[in-house]
């Protein structure tokens, strides 16, 4: 277990208070590589160890909290999150999402670098998650995998899936260079190593159509609250017989040439 | 845990007879097998041989790929620099040896987790062959430091004859 002095979801909350008068209409969590929403106007920045009292530890992911504007409403954008295979328990993994929520934020966007399991899927595409797999909670240290296998997929569609929906949609009738959304299941494995491809036929047997390490933990932090929570998977790679994962490189370099897709996506939601 | 320590035709060769269940006070998986393994003690290949339980024929089968079921993964925490933060697994496993046993899919189950029946049927519609408690854990550990691993399991019930047969071809295989 990494030992952390990580901060209360109230000290976290009291502190963003402290610089933000407003709460913002939005908050966007980035994940591996993910650069979207940089230079907004106003922008104040601050450091994970600032706001939460420690600082990720993945190449990928930078720990700052931004405060900047989009369309004229005050958004906020956490740049990093942090993993159970980093050794942090679930509430340190949780805690950037409970302070969104305490904070009383309304809409939670979630970025994750995923690798592609169904066969439709192309590198540089973006899912929206309509569910996910819970692989990775630490229940599952106790009773092994067994029970999660038995389960059946966590449904996360809401209200803000379906305008984050509705918003893709409209960009790729308006530019044919904006590839549609795709919209799937997302298992969230433990890691830190990748997938077997035996594990990948598993998980497209259970109907998984991306797999990554993290975002089940943010999801299931503001269930049944009234943050409203969607999910974005960049699909970094697609696993097939043929293809080897060329590891963690190619994990970033995916996710940059999705970005500029991702940026429109956001703003354009964000914006109405 | 290391049992003997002795030179074949130059190569140097530890073996490990048993392995540190994790019942209840050891945090997981062989830790002091696993410490070795990450000094780089030994060989490039780790064989690894583990009792386990097969969903067909009661005989010694070669791991060709697995599942981790265990809902723990021994690289949790800050990386070892003896291998990547994300390392592949895909490429452990040694195929050319053992051409005689029958190669399958390994689940690897948390110790002390007795599958029902219909967990059993649950894995093998999951493209499980058999199963065990020790070996997959060690595995991982073995893709990250850069190891090849050659992985047999014996089902139980397999007859003496066998193991000893797979014995005699382990001890040519070490040997060559």
């Amino acid at each position: 277990m990494v030992q952390t002095t990580a901060k209360s979801v109230e000290q976290a909350v009291e502190f963003l208070r402290q610089v933000s008068r407003d709460v913002p209409s939005a908050a966007i969590v980035l994940g591996s590589g993910v650069n979207v929403l940089e230079d907004l106007p106003e922008q104040a920045s601050f450091s994970y160890e600032q706001v939460f009292g420690i600082s990720p530890t993945i190449v990928g992911h930078a720990g700052s909290l931004s405060l900047g504007r989009v369309d004229g409403k005050l958004v906020t954008v956490l740049r990093g999150r942090f993993h159970l295979y980093e050794g942090h328990d679930w509430d340190v993994v949780t805690l950037p999402a409970r302070v969104i929520k305490e904070w009383g934020v309304p809409c939670l966007y979630l970025t994750n670098a995923a690798g592609g399991l169904s066969p439709s899927f192309r590198v540089g595409d973006l899912m929206l998650l309509s569910g996910y797999r819970d692989h990775l909670s630490p229940q599952y240290k106790e009773t092994g995998l067994l029970p999660a296998l038995r389960s059946t997929a966590s449904n996360s569609e809401n209200e803000l899936t379906k305008h984050l929906w509705q918003v893709g949609q409209r960009l790729a009738r308006e530019d044919r260079e904006f590839r549609p959304l795709q919209v799937g299941i997302y298992a969230g494995l433990l890691g830190p190593s990748y997938e077997t491809l035996a594990e990948i036929e598993m998980l497209k047997r259970l109907k998984a159509d991306a797999v990554g390490m993290s975002t089940v933990p943010e999801l299931r932090a503001v269930e049944r609250s009234k943050t409203r929570a969607a999910a974005i998977s960049v699909i970094t790679n697609v696993w097939s017989e043929d293809a080897a994962i060329d590891g963690h490189e190619e994990v970033l370099k995916a996710a940059k040439a999705a970005s500029e897709r991702l940026d429109r996506l956001f703003r354009a939601a964000i914006a109405g | 845990m290391v049992t003997s320590q002795i030179s074949l035709k130059g190569a140097s060769r530890i073996d490990f007879t048993g392995q540190l269940p994790d019942f209840t006070h050891y945090p997981a998986f062989s830790s002091d097998v696993i410490s070795l393994i990450r000094k780089g003690v030994g060989s490039r290949v780790l064989v690894v041989i583990d009792v386990g339980w097969g969903f067909g024929k009661a005989v010694p089968h070669k791991v060709r790929d697995h599942m981790n079921l265990t809902g723990s993964n021994p690289l949790v925490g800050p990386n070892d620099s003896c291998g990547e933060r994300f390392p592949s697994v895909n490429s452990v496993y040694l195929s050319d040896f053992l051409p005689e046993l029958p190669a399958g899919v390994l689940a690897g189950l948390k110790p002390g987790v007795v599958p029902s029946a219909d967990d059993l049927s649950l894995m093998r519609s999951l493209g499980a062959d058999f199963y065990s408690y020790n070996l997959v854990p060690t595995m991982i550990v073995a893709a990250h430091a850069g190891f090849k691993v050659l992985g047999v399991v014996i089902p139980e019930g397999t007859d003496k004859a066998a193991i000893a047969n797979l014995w005699t071809a382990l001890t040519d295989i070490v040997e060559d």
